[in-house]
């Protein structure tokens, strides 16, 4: 049996109005991958700001190499051997690797900074942990993975022999993940432990040793990843059975199709074309889903729908007319919807109240506003915001809070609440669940499926396979700006998606 | 909306209270703002019971309407709002007083002096003070709130007074037809200067700080060539850097004309600018325009999103913000000087900025810190006459309040950035706990 580096003991976290942590006891081994489980606001992240020394336990201990330690500050921790890397990273994006790795703890003599035996360190200390980097890179032209790569580094360099990682994943793509994992794992043979925050079952199975789950603070079990299947997890996380596909009823979508793209060309900023000759139909009454890796094309052509980029060649057609000219406003009003994937920048103005982002798009007409636009009414938006909230079950303090103070989820329900009640034709939706926790999945997954029952036509993009074929009746294939291959959902599997993803086959398809 | 009072029945009390309050407001504004302690000084302080009267039949009504709890939450969280400011300008004068004894002058006796000289002797200066920087301040506020930096007010505000005072000199019409196409073509003006840094932000996306600070110094350095072809004449002493007067049709009406005990020079103005910031206020907060241009200065990729034009609402943002700063140049050329000086050193333009910062960038704020450089600029002048205290003493004490309490904003932005994260899971927590419930 493997020897307890860290422990926790009857940690309690109480906030002003929220116990965050309810007698939290864990063990981590030495040099073993430890997940801890469960959804947004389950406590995950509170427990590891307690043990980095971020924020002072309400009550318990944290015992770490047999001994019971308190931490008053990060520094504290990272002076024992404790290293975090958290989900945005904490980098100065015009300084070199090895100036972000010694920031903080330079070598070298007072005001000089040894930059030689820096450099060598570094070096070194990537070569030891098959962490391999330039460290002569400066931060601002590194991919987000080895981004990452460079916070792990900056713990390592510190002498961490304990990392927490907060959800590692939740910025890289498909293969920077592969990548990572092996990372996390040769790590984790030279001696490392490692605690992994997460809510995503796959990852709990595909890295960890041992997981712990968290529900509303407290842990609800514990088991050894090897002798636990996903859907043991996701009860456990959620505490209740979650059917991770949505029922899907079977629907007859019309004939005629309500949004049509034909040999759309559309050019990104650096005016390369990274949508070229992409043609698709949507019917009233089916979800098309977009499948493909990220940055084959995705956002360029999401943007061109709702005419947020402008359109270099070919067509886009609603309901038989031409669309390719008309302004955003325009397109909105025709009864186009749009769920973007990024809901912060594009979803919602995060200070303003959740009724004015509900009402925002369609504020300058009845019953939002009177007299052309000259008089908000804003009796109007609140009675609106207040029956969407109950209708979509919005967790808000009331209409009038700031939408940043939701969560996630929450904040995802409040743009679904106003572009599926506007009565669309055709839905626009990409990255709809991106890291949400499984209730909320759950639950906009089945809004869109309602969306499509009541004869929306619903274009969805997706960079997970499991949604796309969760909800999705046909699969179209994006890669290098293209539809390479078409699906009936039903009769295929994610292998063989997978395989055109990746741009297999495509001369054979084309 | 219901009362839980026993008796009052809503009914028609409220809307009666409602007029009562705007009425002893408007009259004890009127009364409080044109009273001169020279001449009248009870007029000054039946003012100030007028307000005080106004502001407790507000509450009343207020109470009436929502319940004694939410009248108690209100005032909680009115005094939370003016803490900071209201600390910052103590900080400041506490500081300026510790100044003052290091260098060997009597804080006490210079700060009597100081807020003697600025709310009662010369109150009547420091209302003269005031409405030019309520103007152009609510430039630079309107500004803000699309996200956008208008620093060239100044500019803006010499368009305006080269406007009035070229058409002040040669309308002849009523008063009350002229004034008001002085005052729209004063804006238009000032609109007109802004509609190059515009036109290059929307289509090039060059910074408005730039192009609008430039453009500021081309209207400064107009004004003295628009002074000679109009009346300035350097050979003579009688009209050396100025304009001809303007016609006496032209100037706006005086206090005087209405209230007998106020000071001479007092004029409307400082009313007109406190009409036009509650219309200001209007804009943003009750019209699809204020709504789209809040949008579009909070997040503008989610506006455009939404279909609300990033570059009209820009657009208009800053010709309503030069429209703001030409009147400025209005109210002095038609209220105070009557005609145009070359005064290049008064820089109300500048010091908009500053009171825009110190208001928060809200409209309403900007009539009280507005009123507050005017009181310190006026007291500061009556304090370095009589008691031989530098009036520099008060440009560090207004420096430090601006550094107190933006420094404020600086460091809550960092906070809040900080907070955000923890503040999520909070709220993620709170939900998970509900969700128990």
């Amino acid at each position: 049996m493997a020897q307890p580096i860290l422990e926790t003991r009857h940690i309690v976290k109480q906030f002003p109005k929220v116990l965050a942590n309810d007698d939290i006891n864990l063990t981590l081994n030495q040099g073993e991958i430890l997940c801890l489980l469960g959804e947004n606001g389950a406590g995950k992240s509170t427990l590891m700001n307690v043990l980095y020394g971020l924020y002072k336990p309400t009550s318990g201990t944290i015992v770490l190499d047999g001994e019971e330690v308190e931490f008053s500050s990060p520094r504290d921790a990272i002076d024992r051997g404790l290293g975090m890397v958290h989900q945005h990273f904490m980098l100065v994006d015009t300084l070199t690797v090895t100036e972000n790795i010694i920031l903080g703890s330079e070598p070298g003599r007072g005001p000089q900074i040894d930059y030689r035996t820096a450099r060598q360190q570094v070096k070194e200390l990537s070569e030891r942990h098959g962490l391999r980097i330039d460290p002569d890179a400066k931060i601002m032209n590194l991919s987000v993975g080895l981004q990452q790569r460079v916070e792990i580094l900056k713990a390592l360099y510190r002498q961490a022999k304990i990392l927490i990682l907060d959800e590692p994943t939740a910025v890289l793509t498909p293969q920077e993940v592969e990548e990572f994992f092996a990372v996390v794992r040769g790590l984790r043979d030279n001696g490392v432990s490692i605690i992994i925050i997460t809510h995503k079952l796959e990852e709990v199975k595909a890295i960890s040793d041992r997981v712990y789950i968290l529900r509303r603070g407290r842990i609800e079990g514990e088991r050894r990843t090897a002798d636990v299947s996903k859907e043991d997890l996701a009860n456990l996380m959620v505490g209740r059975a979650v059917v991770l596909t949505v029922e899907k009823s079977d629907h007859q979508a019309k004939q005629e199709p309500v949004f049509e793209i034909d040999d759309l060309r559309v050019l990104d900023d650096r005016e390369v074309a990274v949508v070229d000759g992409l043609s698709l139909d949507v019917r009233p009454g089916e979800v098309v889903g977009i499948a493909g890796v990220d940055g084959n094309g995705q956002s360029e052509l999401a943007e061109a729908i709702m005419g947020l980029r402008s359109v270099a060649g070919g067509s886009l057609k609603h309901l038989g007319e031409d669309i390719k000219d008309l302004t955003t406003k325009e397109r909105i009003h025709r009864r186009i919807s749009y769920v973007p994937a990024d809901r912060h920048r594009y979803g919602l103005v995060l200070p303003f109240t959740v009724a004015e982002n509900i009402a925002m798009g369609y504020h300058d007409r009845a019953p939002n506003a009177s007299g052309g636009g000259m008089r908000l009414n804003y009796s109007a938006m609140e009675e609106q915001a207040t029956r969407l909230i109950k209708d979509f079950d919005i967790r808000t303090p009331g209409p009038l809070a700031p939408a940043s103070h939701l969560s996630g989820g929450n904040q995802q329900k409040v743009i679904l609440a106003r572009e599926f009640t506007r009565n669309p034709s055709f839905l626009l939706v990409s990255q709809p669940t991106r890291g949400l926790d499984v209730g909320a999945i759950e639950y906009i997954h089945s809004q869109i499926l309602a969306m499509r029952d009541q004869d929306v036509g619903v274009l969805l993009i997706s960079l997970e396979l499991e949604e796309i074929f969760g909800l999705a009746d046909r699969i179209l294939v994006l890669y290098e700006g293209a539809i390479v291959k078409e699906f009936v959902a039903s009769e295929t599997d994610e292998r063989e998606v997978g395989f055109y993803m990746t741009g297999g086959k495509k001369e054979q398809s084309a | 909306m219901s009362s839980t009072h026993e008796h009052t029945e809503p009914g028609r009390l409220p809307s009666i209270l409602t007029i009562a309050s705007a009425v002893l407001g408007a009259a004890g504004l009127v009364i409080w703002l044109g009273a001169s302690m020279s001449r009248g000084e009870t007029y000054y302080f039946w003012g100030i019971w007028l307000i005080v009267a106004a502001l407790a039949v507000y509450l009343w009504r207020y109470r009436l309407l929502n319940g004694g709890e939410a009248l108690r939450e209100l005032l909680r969280s009115s005094a939370r709002k003016m803490a900071v400011p209201v600390m910052g300008v103590v900080t400041a004068i506490v500081l300026g007083g510790i100044l003052m004894l290091a260098t060997g002058y009597n804080p006490i006796e210079a700060y009597g002096a100081l807020f003697f000289g600025g709310l009662v002797r010369n109150w009547h200066i420091s209302i003269l003070n005031a409405a030019p920087l309520i103007f152009t301040a609510l430039s630079v506020a309107f500004a803000f709130k699309a996200g956008l930096f208008n620093i060239g007010a100044e500019g803006q505000y010499y368009m305006g007074a080269m406007a009035a005072a070229w058409l002040s000199i040669h309308f002849t019409l009523p008063g009350i037809i002229s004034l008001p196409l002085i005052f729209i073509f004063a804006g238009l003006f000032g609109a007109m200067w802004t509609i190059i840094p515009a036109l290059l932000k929307v289509r090039t996306g060059a910074h408005e700080v730039i192009t609008t600070m430039m453009l500021a110094h081309t209207a400064r350095y107009l004004s003295p060539v628009f002074i000679r072809a109009n009346g300035g004449d350097p050979a003579t002493s009688t009209h050396p850097y100025v304009t001809w007067e303007i016609l006496p049709n032209n100037f706006l009406p005086r206090f005087q004309q209405f209230l007998p005990q106020a000071n001479y020079r007092v004029h409307t103005g400082i009313l007109i600018a406190i009409v036009v910031a509650l219309l200001i206020h209007y804009i943003l907060y009750y019209t699809s325009w204020g709504f789209e241009i809040r949008a579009v200065g909070e997040n503008k990729d989610a506006a455009r999103a939404q279909g609300i034009s990033v570059g009209k609402n820009i657009f208009r943002a800053l010709l309503i913000a030069g429209f703001l700063a030409g009147l400025a140049g209005f109210n002095q050329v038609n209220g105070l000087d009557h005609r145009l000086f070359e005064n290049l050193q008064a820089g109300y333009g500048w010091n908009g900025i500053s009171v825009a910062l110190l208001a928060g960038g809200n409209p309403i704020g900007v009539v009280f810190t507005g009123l507050l450089w005017g009181v310190l600029d006026a007291g500061g002048q009556f304090m370095a006459r009589t008691t031989q205290t530098p009036s520099a003493i008060v440009e560090i004490v207004k420096g430090t309040i601006l550094f107190l309490v933006v420094a404020r904003y600086i460091y809550t932005a960092i906070g809040n950035w900080r907070r955000k994260r923890q503040r999520h899971r909070e709220a993620d927590a709170a939900n998970a706990v509900k969700e128990g419930a």
